[in-house]
């Protein structure tokens, strides 16, 4: 039971014969439960936030490619997510009245936000690693600032309105968010099956020879240059794509949504799942999107209830919001000091990580 | 090996653990605490309670869940209880428009909950109109001066899954009426003529300095610049000299203390502005404003979108609750999410009369708010108008006196 | 609206902000330069000098005081009380946060910053609240003018303070055995670890030093301003860094410069570009100077490869 697949089964496709049948199997359950979870809970509100939990996990795929299995440091994430969704909403809503398919649209946003992956990266991919850290940062800073001033093209602070919803044929999404999730739970499947691929062929080899040393992958053949701006195209294409189907579930964008508190809840995402492993983006991106859309905002009322049913009055009145940032904060901070390879960590980046803190002791 | 599968199974106990509690308790969890029992009718409400918003969206929840309380103290819809369901739609510390569609949406789930106040902001509305609109249930909000959230093309798109049916109402006026009143009043009462004109780059502050320019135009001014600052700027000494160097009589800032009004009018001081006249809208006219500008807080002139609730009896009594239940003064709309919440309750009233004193439908509901011929409340008698705004639009204006906010004159429109 | 005292009014405001920044940078560029740590939660510790000072300021009978000497006296007093208090929160947040991941890859200490920027945040928004909250400004502001150009006292305690801190610093830097082994472990860790410098201490000291600067420009600033906020740590922290970019990282009088420098293309920019372009240019600079000279104006060229 402990051999891959692909050893009794060889030819098996999507590169399931990968893993073990044990692997699969809990793969295979967490997906049919995933799948009906729109019928077991059916409050649409829940629905509405397991479905935005999706942008959530696409940030983190996207992210994770270009700091997890690259190891570029980028704080300004948002910026691509931001530039995705403007481009969906600028041509298919009121504010220019365009109307482009979502589909085709889904597609375009991405390359696009490629695109300027691929400007920022050029100058800036050779950049040791805190340099790029503030590069990006201050990308992440100037796109919401351009776009709240160039209200010519983005309606500035006010943001754009009434942006269209996708439908499938006849069928309209309309504002019942089940359709979303479903979207976004075949858009992560597909997302999941390429880059897991990707992860195994030459380009994810490569990506992580560069992240180990990037010196010694450069002698040995592999184009850097090319190769981490490929890295930085395809992670903001992801952020591309989560944009588009973000702005089209809110159906309201504006400059205020994509700020840098954003751009840290991804990389507290991959940090805590565990950074180069997939299955740990996956986890720690389901982590925080349940803990920012479902528990933090119910946090004060499940408190007042456990005091109201225990009589604890302290607990009746108590109110938590005001240590969400603490809450993060720390997770940030105990996950790097003590599990930095994150809950579900990749062997690689494990060996990595305590290998140098075994050295320098 | 053995351990990958062992940490895998624990991040997967701990998502679905994480889920589980998710899931039992969002159910029946309410703001006023207590179980809920039969024959209840909830009022929802959606407001930023966390993070730096949280200074706008508490006083405002505190004058919804004061509402609910003087509701039932008074019996007010015989034969049911009433509760508040307070939901937040700050995430990391901002209004979030997602959120707040979500808390919308969790609200309507709930059948005991007849209507919605909120939202604070107007991102927000534009992200809940849509939602509150397709299923129908009345979303009344505090304090979203916004004229494109009711008026005008935009407010159609909003609509646009049933357009002729209003589901959005406000008990303020908008900032189409706020602003020229405001101009009005700084051109031919306080004879100024040359502006100069800040915003803080935000929805509210733009849309009332944009108001507020044109019309000051139009009555004759001139204005010399209009500048936008940017997000979480606490510097504005360059901005300042550059105003100095143009000369104006007055300064207008559209936005809020929040955003910097106070530190710009702190900042005047010991510059060639530090005689000029300030002008603003309601987002300075609050104590915080006072508290900041301190020795400056002279010669500033603000309106707000409501009539003085200090000078209406209604409101006397309300003050005092509000002060002895939650130990502070008033904030700048705990009268308005009051408000709000009493248009809810006094249409839940009457449909529940209608229907024989049974729990009425969400459509019910909005019909009451809608033709209701008057709405007695401690801000004034008004009604909705065809686009949900309020048909008595009264524009206070305010002097700052030191410590303390003069009511100067109103101006009413409307009946 | 362009004229010569317009012109010079800008750059007295260019160069009071910038001397902030600046003093702020010397943190960030003394911390970058001996562990190539960017100290996110540098900011928030400027912040909290203020948040000190305000906190000891309650405490001291200021009220009737009006001598002038005397206030110089406090004002001097809630400075050093104010600096020594953010040096220690720096050494206890690099002992407790920084020192363990000393040798891990860059994304560890980065990462872990950052989530102490966010605790940092948090505390001081339950300390104060959410709202800005004023500052006593005890100090006489009287106003001076030079040709028509006016400035007050408050600009003039800015400017003097960066600038005596900036030479302090220096000579400590060059001219004392601690300095010394700074530059040292900057320069080479192991080796000044085998010339017997003791690593842990030396680190150590730089966040305190580093620390207290930024408590003493918090002060500043809240006399300056007349207000404090629980956030103003993100902003000004991202230019005080741009800051020491500018000037070259690791380089102490560059810090200096580059911080005057962001200082006046902010009052530039609000001038004759609109108030609402500042952060597009500051942030345009930084890329651009991380792009194209990421030494900076005054760094050596940094050979990355062996």
């Amino acid at each position: 039971m402990k051999a891959a697949l692909a050893r009794r089964f060889p030819g098996l496709p999507l590169g399931l014969g990968r893993y073990r049948l044990d692997q699969i199997i809990v793969g295979a359950v967490v997906g049919i439960v995933l799948l009906l979870l729109p019928v077991i809970d059916q409050n649409s509100s829940h629905i509405s936030a397991f479905a935005d939990a999706g942008y959530v996990l696409l940030l983190a795929f996207g992210l994770n490619i270009v700091v997890g299995y690259t190891g570029l440091l980028v704080l300004g994430y948002a910026a691509f997510f931001a530039i995705g969704a403007y481009t969906y909403a600028m041509l298919a809503s009121p504010q220019f009245n365009l109307h482009y398919n979502f589909w085709i649209m889904l597609i375009v946003s991405a390359l696009v936000a490629a695109a300027f992956g691929v400007i920022l990266g050029a100058p800036t991919l050779r950049l040791r690693g805190d340099y790029l850290a503030i590069v990006t940062l201050g990308f992440g800073e100037i796109v919401p600032q351009l776009l709240r001033n160039l209200d010519k093209y983005t309606n500035g602070p006010n943001g754009i309105v009434a942006i269209d919803q996708p439908s499938i044929g006849s069928y309209q999404f309309g504002f019942n968010p089940t359709p979303y999730y479903y979207l976004y739970f075949v858009v992560i499947v597909i997302c999941l099956i390429l880059l897991n691929n990707l992860r195994h062929s030459r380009l994810g080899r490569a990506w992580m020879a560069i992240r180990e040393d990037e010196l010694a992958a450069e002698h040995m053949g592999i184009n850097t240059t090319a190769v981490k701006l490929l890295a930085f195209s395809i992670g903001s294409a992801f952020a591309g794509i989560a944009g588009v189907i973000y702005a089209s579930k809110v159906t309201t964008i504006s400059p205020d949504d994509f700020q840098f508190q954003v751009s840290v809840m991804i990389l507290l995402a991959i940090v805590l799942g565990g950074i180069g492993n997939l299955v740990g983006v996956l986890v720690g991106g389901a982590i925080i999107a349940l803990l920012n859309f479902l528990v933090l905002p119910q946090a004060s009322n499940w408190a007042h209830a456990l005091g109201y049913k225990f009589g604890i009055v302290s607990l009746q009145n108590v109110d938590l919001t005001n240590y969400h940032f603490m809450l993060f904060g720390f997770i940030l901070v105990l996950v790097m000091l003590f599990r930095p390879e994150g809950l579900v960590p990749s062997a690689t980046v494990r060996a990595e990580l305590h290998a140098e803190q075994e050295a320098s002791s | 090996m053995q351990r990958s599968i062992r940490a895998r199974l624990a991040s997967c106990i701990a998502v679905a653990s994480m889920f589980s509690i998710g899931l039992s308790g969002c159910t029946g969890s309410g703001g006023g605490g207590g179980p809920a029992s039969g024959n209840v009718i909830k009022i929802g409400s959606d407001l930023p309670v966390s993070g730096a918003d949280a200074s706008d969206g508490i006083p405002t929840q505190n004058g919804v869940q004061l509402a609910v309380k003087v509701a039932n103290e008074q019996h007010m819809i015989p034969g049911f209880t009433i509760q508040a369901d307070s939901l937040d739609d700050a995430v990391n510390g901002v209004h979030n428009p997602p959120q707040g569609q979500k808390n919308v949406q969790a609200l309507a789930s709930d059948p005991a909950v007849l209507g919605i106040v909120g939202p604070f902001n107007s991102n927000v509305a534009q992200a809940e109109i849509p939602t509150s609109n397709a299923l129908g249930i009345a979303l009344v909000a505090p304090s979203t001066t916004n004229p494109t959230l009711t008026k005008g093309p935009e407010a159609l798109e909003l609509r646009r899954s049933n357009p002729n049916e209003i589901t959005f109402f406000r008990v303020c006026a908008t900032d189409d009426v706020q602003g020229p009143v405001g101009a009005d009043y700084a051109a031919k009462m306080l004879h100024l003529k040359r502006a100069y004109v800040v915003d803080d780059n935000e929805t509210y502050g733009k849309g009332i300095a944009d108001q507020w320019a044109a019309r000051f135009i139009a009555d004759g001014g001139t204005v010399v610049a209009h500048q936008h600052l940017t997000p979480g700027q606490t510097d504005f000494h360059a901005l300042l000299t550059d105003a100095g160097a143009a000369n104006p009589d007055v300064v207008f800032y559209g936005g809020t203390s929040a955003t910097g009004g106070d530190q710009l009018r702190k900042q005047m001081a010991g510059s060639p502005l530090a005689s000029v006249t300030m002008f603003g809208g309601d987002g300075i006219r609050n104590d915080e404003f006072l508290k900041i500008a301190g020795s400056m807080a002279n010669q500033v002139y603000a309106t707000v979108a409501s009539v003085n609730a200090a000078k209406l009896p209604a409101a006397q009594a309300f003050l005092k609750e509000y002060q002895d239940t939650y130990h502070v003064p008033v904030g700048s709309y705990s009268a308005a999410g009051y408000v709000a919440a009493m248009v809810i309750i006094k249409a839940a009233g009457e449909a529940v009369k209608a229907n024989g004193g049974k729990m009425p439908s969400r459509a019910d509901v909005l019909d009451q708010i809608r033709k209701a011929p008057k709405f007695d409340t401690i801000i004034g008698s008004f009604s909705f108008d065809a686009s949900g705004d309020p048909t008595s639009k009264i524009i206070s204006i305010y002097e700052a006196k030191s410590d303390v906010w003069d009511f100067l004159t109103q101006v009413k429109f409307g009946t | 609206m362009f004229d010569f005292h317009t012109l010079a009014q800008q750059l007295i405001n260019g160069v009071a902000t910038g001397g902030m920044y600046a003093l702020i940078a010397l943190g960030y560029t003394m911390v970058y330069g001996i562990i190539e740590l960017i100290n996110f939660a540098h900011g928030d510790v400027y912040t909290l000098g203020s948040f000190f000072s305000l906190t000891i300021l309650a405490l001291l009978p200021i009220a009737g005081v009006t001598s002038g000497p005397l206030l110089v006296l406090i004002a001097i007093a809630v400075i050093i009380l104010a600096a020594l208090l953010c040096g220690i929160t720096g050494v206890l947040i690099e002992r407790l946060a920084y020192r363990r991941l000393r040798n891990a890859p860059r994304l560890a200490p980065l990462i872990t910053a950052i989530g102490v920027s966010l605790i940092l945040e948090n505390i001081m928004q339950l300390w104060k609240g959410t709202s800005p909250v004023p500052f006593p400004q005890f100090l006489p502001n009287t106003e001076h003018s030079i040709g028509g150009v006016i400035f007050n006292d408050n600009e003039v305690l800015v400017v003097t303070v960066s600038v005596a801190c900036m030479l302090l610093l220096n000579y400590f830097v060059y001219r004392t055995k601690l300095g010394k082994a700074m530059r040292a472990t900057a320069q080479d860790r192991d080796a000044a670890q085998l010339m017997g410098i003791n690593i842990n201490s030396t680190i150590a000291w730089t966040f305190f030093i580093g620390s207290a600067l930024a408590g003493v420009a918090g002060f500043i600033s809240g006399i300056y301003y007349g207000t404090t906020f629980f956030l103003n740590g993100y902003q000004a922290g991202l230019k005080a860094f741009t800051a020491a970019v500018l000037g070259g990282i690791g380089n102490i009088t560059g810090a200096m410069l580059g911080g005057f420098v962001i200082g006046i293309v902010e009052a530039l920019t609000a001038q004759f570009l609109g108030n609402q372009w500042t952060e597009v240019v500051v942030f345009s600079i930084l890329i651009l100077i991380l792009v194209f000279r990421p030494s900076g104006l005054l760094g050596q060229h940094l050979a990355e490869k062996v």
